[in-house]
């Protein structure tokens, strides 16, 4: 028998040893549907690998349980006042729906932000670069004409005298 | 029939006592056989077992077969950081049980990587040096070996 064949292979150890590939899960979970002998020795397995971490097991110390029981309760006293904050602004919130729309004025929300292509960096620093040049040379010829002009003024008034 | 502690606020500590008098011993065990030290086992005992009642739903009777396997993996995962660095090939001397005894030195490497540190069957293969599928008969052998013991 061909199921007898694959239950002997070790598919199934590997299996409840909890290291069986994805192909192999999907066949063993095909083959516990499709033949119940083999879903039988899978469950017989798993039960002796219970046996057997039972056999291997070590009692805890006195007072493990009363800390665990503590640490759930925290956590369920925890989650509980968390949802008495959060119900009552949901049932006000529910009520008062209609008068809430009354008072507040629909606004679209839309992002003020946009999405660009990182590409776009370097142009924006080429930009700030450029408009840099740029300014260091406007005041660069803005001081040379002031200068110009300056001389243009004393040659003027030089020139007046020597007619003179 | 199923039925949820963690979800179910009526949750009764009767059915987290019966939780942990069926499993905590096996998953002191378990997690000894990974941390390899008695006070840290019994921290993360307290820390699995909590969290396991928190994130999963605890099947009672009818599913009780499979809740260990999940638990076992479960604390498998929660414990990475004992299972993921870098695994000596040699079972943990103070894994003293008559079960294990039972096992020649390779079968109790290969299931002791797998069922403590779960390491696969591929890695297996290289660590030792054979192929895969000696490490799946040898595998499949030791576990036999240990069924037999309870007349399985």
């Amino acid at each position: 028998m061909e199921i007898n064949k694959i239950i002997k292979s070790g598919l199934m150890e590997t299996y409840v040893m909890g290291i069986a590939t994805e192909e192999e899960i999907q066949q063993v979970l095909s083959l516990k549907k499709e033949y119940p002998a083999f879903k039988e020795a899978l469950e017989l397995l798993e039960y002796d690998m219970e046996v057997l971490a039972q056999s291997m097991g070590i009692e805890p110390p006195a007072g493990t349980l009363s800390k665990i029981e503590h640490e759930i309760n925290e956590i369920q006293r925890r989650n509980q006042a968390l949802q008495t904050t959060f119900e009552p602004e949901y049932r006000h919130e529910k009520s008062n729906g209609e008068s809430r729309q009354e008072k507040y004025i629909q606004v679209e929300s839309e992002s003020n932000q946009m999405r660009i292509n990182k590409a776009w960096k370097w142009v924006f620093i080429a930009v700030f670069i450029l408009g840099k040049v740029f300014l260091a040379c406007a005041i660069y010829f803005y001081l040379e004409n002031r200068q110009a002009q300056e001389q243009i003024k004393e040659l003027k008034i030089e020139l007046k005298q020597k007619i003179r | 029939m199923f039925k949820a502690v963690s979800n179910n606020p009526s949750a009764e500590s009767k059915d987290i006592r019966w939780f942990y008098d069926q499993y905590a011993p096996m998953l002191l065990g378990y997690i000894n056989g990974i941390v390899q030290d008695h006070q840290k086992s019994e921290d993360h005992l307290v820390a699995i077992l909590t969290s396991f009642v928190k994130d999963v739903i605890i099947l009672q009777e009818k599913c009780r077969i499979n809740s260990w396997l999940e638990l076992r993996q479960y604390a498998q995962s929660k414990l990475t950081l004992f299972t993921a660095k870098d695994y000596q090939l040699k079972p943990n001397p103070s894994l003293k049980t008559e079960r294990l005894d039972l096992l020649d030195d390779l079968q109790k490497q290969i299931f002791c990587a797998i069922y403590y540190h779960g390491k696969s069957i591929p890695y297996l293969a290289t660590a030792i040096g054979c192929d895969e599928i000696e490490i799946r008969n040898q595998l499949k052998l030791s576990i036999d070996k240990m069924r037999r013991k309870s007349g399985n």
